[in-house]
């Protein structure tokens, strides 16, 4: 028995690899099965251990629990729905994966109606950023809530009658959550005076008096949403009915709570609203009318709880389909990690743009933040306010046209636009940006023309000798520190594997796709007119030198047409940030990225060099040679580009000069300099912070200046606000999810040169 | 040899454009047509650059000559040329020698389009010397005080082929007109497409969703005159959720998954 199964096994795996414990701990695990059920581990074992053999042995760790609730059948299946998440995410998503065979796999075969929220993830994400104008994330999770940064939505529906349904009643989800963070159900707007967690402690029942107030609220956006996005309610008018009529089924007679509940349903559904007792029906009217204010709706809660709370053996039903619960804690917790995050980014941005000679005279210690903002604070500097108008829809967008200055003693400087946004949020936050936000940054802004005693100052160190030698712009200075950093420029050594065939198959219909549209933009033919000589005549040359010739004037000589083939004049350098943070994904993604894009070029025949940069001080810079303007694409450079790995760290300056020289030695009507990267720029040493982006933005504009077009493309969550003041002269675009990168590379170089 | 041109009368604009002000823009324009500064009007597609010239134009009662450019736009399609009509030849002026020699404003629309040696003939006109030169027939007009040019161009589309130099933007007056904002626009589409002011307003919030996918592959979002044929479709009869479906998401993008969360964005609001 033994023996045949050792032999069974051997086929699939090598098991002269395994040592002798291990060999008997899957002997011992198989002998347990049933014969059939031993034949399908095996087969299994052999699909797997190919691909990675500790995910054998988590397979095998796993199988006990995963049989106790698959049939034998079930189990091909399941090892495919791991391979697929090992594939995406990795071993360890794999092995959670593994771990909870309900969720994850039974539940999804159950029935086709169901709709789990992966395959609806993208087209959610973008409605609601749609709908709130915010970078709201969007997540899954065991219950439906927000704390107004990020949706929380359960991992699957299945409680419409089809996939249409259920992406409804994910629509309508999201929609609610949306509609808690617009109408700031958390109270966290500056014009309400009461904490919502302190609210609810100074009830003796809290789970009753937040059950009361999340009711009412929902009352208030169902109305809301009613009026603001009609068709999404209108569509869920059969669903409110069925909800309703289960409801109905369970409601405990006479009980206030559940009658409310029923009411915002049959509301919902347009039908005819059930009798309330009169106390009631004040109370709803309350929460019902649109201009009710967060006081108002807490007196009310007020009012309902004191009713509810009288009734006897009140027993809570569980919260609507689309209520989800009331999280204030995490809603406070979140609303003071971002207005830190906020402070931060305003104060940064704002010293960016602030003079220097604009400078705070006394450098004192921060007020405390609970000062409120007086016109002018200590360092002379304030914000003008914003004009307040009625309708916040209204109000949000005309401020957003409205410029608005920061008042500098007697100067006015205007706000760029991404520090205008800032502004609005926090003032959404706090009611108005604090005074200190503002000294803070010009304290800091003062700090770059008088280069304080501070961490901010590199060292200063010899002049460095030999090799590529690059100044380096210090903004303090307003001048270069002369031959401050050395270049190395380092070849890649091909690797042989299988990334760039991987990566062809992986994209193989976008490949197609993409080579065909850029084949298109190579044969751009055009009749040009006007030639001395050609395919055709040019009738209307031919009419005008008659003319002229009638009037007395000298001919011209161009008189035809001809068809003629642009040449597409354009050299492109594609410079890609190797530093350590690239690790990962986003190094997997430039890479991907690379390949599309040489396919793509390649079919195009524009010309193209690929470098790639890290380093570590001053005195090492690395450029890293990848492919230069001359090589053809082929073997070795699809090595070359599987060979990109992540390096040490992001000293822009240098290479960018470096590339400039480069392309001003090529003869190209058009010149393009493309950086790829995914953050900030950041060495080892001092070369950080304003520093390290002045600098960049110094060899950036040095590029720009000797008639190369650069361009940027980052991949960073939290870019945006440096991001405006590095490449505010040089176009950039940002990519926020980097799984889109390799398919955006080729679309943005095609937008760029057509 | 005689000269036979357009008609300029032709041209002058006798009803009033329907045109909303949205900040100060008409007061600025106006100063620089009195001031003999040419105008830029940037702005997304749709904003209504167009509209707000032909509403400067009937404001200021001079004729307006719009000239939509395209990559084949030279010099003389600008200046004129000699035609030739039974043996004889004789002289038409090009649209701007028209503007220029009766005092009217001539528009260059997407002025990026033009070929690059246009550049000959708006460069002298748009600065204090205010000449065109037309060299075939040796003339050398100066503009009149009434003469404006302005042109126009969509800062949004990135292409470094189509970048407008310095030495050319550096001789106006530019002035930027993004989308009104909501309650304005609101105004503008139940105007333009005689639907009802809630109708309008909802179609306003669809495209103000789409603008907020900007960062999201959407290359524009949707833009005025997108509302206003929705709108119109809408006002004859068709489905709104489909007339936006065809006036809107089909005509923003062609990405499926885009194409769906419009969608939604659509069936939500409407």
């Amino acid at each position: 028995m033994k023996n045949s199964l050792a032999a069974r096994l051997q086929k699939v795996i090598p098991v002269d690899w395994l040592n002798d414990w291990e060999k008997e701990e899957i002997f011992e695990q198989l002998a347990a099965y049933e014969p059939l059920v031993q034949q399908v581990v095996i087969e299994q074992l052999g699909i797997l251990w190919p691909v990675n053999s500790s995910l054998c042995f988590d397979f095998l760790s796993h199988l006990p629990k995963g049989l106790a609730c698959l049939s034998t059948e079930q189990l091909p299946a399941w090892v495919k729905g791991f391979l697929d998440v090992y594939e995406a995410n990795g071993l360890r998503a794999a092995r959670e994966y593994m771990a909870d065979v309900e969720a994850n796999f039974l539940c999804r075969i159950r029935g086709e109606k169901g709709l789990s929220l992966d395959e609806v993830i993208p087209r959610l994400l973008l409605y609601l950023r749609g709908l709130s104008g915010r970078r709201l994330e969007l997540e899954k999770a065991s219950s439906l809530s927000t704390d107004t940064n990020t949706v929380f939505l359960p991992r699957d529906i299945s409680a419409g009658a089809n996939k249409a349904d259920n992406l409804y009643i994910y629509k309508l989800l999201s929609s609610f959550r949306w509609a808690e963070i617009e109408r700031d159900i958390y109270c966290q707007q500056q014009t309400v005076p009461t904490v919502l967690e302190e609210f609810l402690r100074s009830f003796e029942d809290q789970p009753l008096a937040a059950a009361c107030y999340h009711l009412l609220q929902t009352v208030h956006l169902a109305e809301f949403l009613r009026s603001y996005l009609p068709g999404l309610m209108r569509d869920g008018r059969a669903l409110f009915r069925h909800l309703g009529q289960n409801a109905e089924r369970a409601a405990a007679p006479d009980c206030q709570f559940t009658a409310v509940r029923q009411w915002l349903l049959c509301r919902c559904a347009e039908d005819p609203l059930p009798e309330l007792s009169a106390e009631t029906a004040a109370i709803i009217a309350t929460a019902a009318a649109d201009q009710s204010s967060h006081v108002d709706l807490l007196a009310a809660t007020t009012d309902f709880y004191n009713i509810v709370h009288c009734q006897e053996n009140l027993i809570l039903p569980p919260p609507l389909l689309f209520q989800g619960e009331l999280r204030p804690r995490e809603a406070r917790l979140t609303r003071l990690a971002r207005r830190q995050e906020q402070k931060q980014q305003f104060i940064k941005a704002l010293a960016a743009v602030l003079p220097t000679m604009a400078v705070a005279a006394p450098a004192e210690a921060e007020p405390p933040a609970k000062s409120a903002a007086p016109a002018l604070t200590e360092s002379g500097a304030s914000l003008s306010p914003l004009r307040q108008a009625a309708n916040k829809e209204a109000a949000s967008e005309a401020s957003l046209k409205e410029p608005r200055y920061i008042c500098l003693d007697d100067e006015q400087l205007e706000l760029p636009a991404e520090l205008h946004l800032l502004a609005r949020d926090i003032e959404d936050d706090l009611g108005a940006v604090p005074s200190f936000y503002i000294a803070s940054a010009s304290r800091m802004a003062g700090s770059r023309g008088q280069a304080p005693a501070g961490t901010l100052l590199p060292q200063e160190g010899p002049t460095l000798q030999g090799g590529l030698l690059y100044d380096e712009w210090d903004f303090r200075r307003r001048g270069f520190r002369k031959n401050w950093c050395r270049l190395i420029v380092k070849p890649v050594m091909a690797t042989k594997g299988t990334f760039v065939s991987t990566t062809m198959a992986k994209y193989r219909g976008q490949i197609l796709q993409l080579k065909r549209q850029f084949e298109m933009m190579r044969s751009q033919q055009r009749f040009i007119k006007r030639q001395q000589d050609g395919d055709d005549i040019d009738l209307d040359a031919l009419t005008e030198a008659y003319a002229d010739r009638r009037a007395g004037l000298v001919p011209s000589e161009k008189l035809f047409v001809r068809l003629q083939r642009d040449e597409r004049d354009i050299a492109a350098l594609f410079l890609v940030d190797m530093s350590s943070s690239t690790e990962g994904w986003v190094g997997t993604a430039l890479k991907e990225s690379l390949v599309l894009l040489s396919e793509a070029l390649h079919s195009l025949g524009d010309r193209y060099a690929i470098y790639g940069f890290s380093g570590m001080r001053r005195s090492r810079s690395e450029l890293f040679h990848i492919k230069d303007f001359t090589e053809p694409y082929g073997e070795e450079i699809k090595g070359r580009i599987a060979a990109i790995s992540p390096m040490d760290y992001t000293r822009m300056g240098p290479p960018i000069r470096h590339c400039t020289r480069i392309l001003k030695d090529i003869e190209a009507r058009v010149k393009l300099l493309i950086l790829l990267t995914d953050g900030k720029p950041e060495d080892y040493d001092d070369y950080k912070g304003e520093y390290a982006i002045e600098d960049s933005r110094h060899a950036l504009l040095e590029a720009k200046a000797a008639g190369i077009h650069p361009f940027c493309i980052s991949i960073d969550k939290e870019a945006q606000v440096y991001l405006g003041h590095l490449f505010g002269d040089i176009n950039y675009t940002f990519i926020d999810d980097v799984k889109k990168l390799p398919l955006r590379v080729p679309e943005i170089y095609r937008t760029l040169t057509s | 040899m005689q000269i036979t041109s357009q008609k300029i009368e032709e041209h002058l604009i006798q009803e009033q454009p329907f045109y909303l002000v949205q900040k100060n823009e008409l007061i600025i324009a106006q100063a620089a047509y009195k001031n003999g500064i040419p105008l830029l009007l940037k702005g997304p597609t749709g904003s209504g650059k167009s509209r707000f010239m032909q509403f400067l134009a009937w404001k200021l009662q001079r004729p307006l000559i719009t000239v939509s450019c395209h990559d084949d736009l030279s010099t003389s399609d600008l200046v004129g040329r000699y035609l030739i009509r039974g043996g004889e030849t004789f002289w038409v002026d090009g649209p701007m020698t028209l503007a220029v020699r009766h005092g009217g404003i001539c528009y260059l629309d997407e002025v990026v389009e033009a070929r690059k040696d246009t550049t000959v003939v708006i460069h002298p006109l748009a600065d204090d010397r205010r000449e065109l030169a037309i060299e075939k027939r040796g003339e050398l007009l100066t503009a009149p005080p009434e003469f404006m040019l302005a042109v126009s161009y969509n800062p949004g589309y990135q292409s470094v082929l189509k970048d407008m130099k310095q030495s050319t933007r550096q001789r106006f007056v530019a002035l930027e007109l993004g989308y009104p904002h909501a309650d304005l626009e609101t105004e503008i589409v139940a105007h333009e497409s005689a639907v009802d002011n809630k109708l309008a307003r909802l179609l306003v919030r669809i495209a103000a969703m789409t603008r907020g996918l900007k960062d999201a592959g959407l290359q524009e979002g949707a833009s005025t005159r997108l509302l206003v044929h929705a709108g119109l479709l809408i006002k004859d009869g068709i489905e709104p959720r489909e007339a936006c479906r065809v006036t809107i998401s089909q005509a923003l993008t062609d990405d499926r998954e885009l194409l769906n969360t419009l969608d939604e964005m659509v069936s939500s609001v409407l």
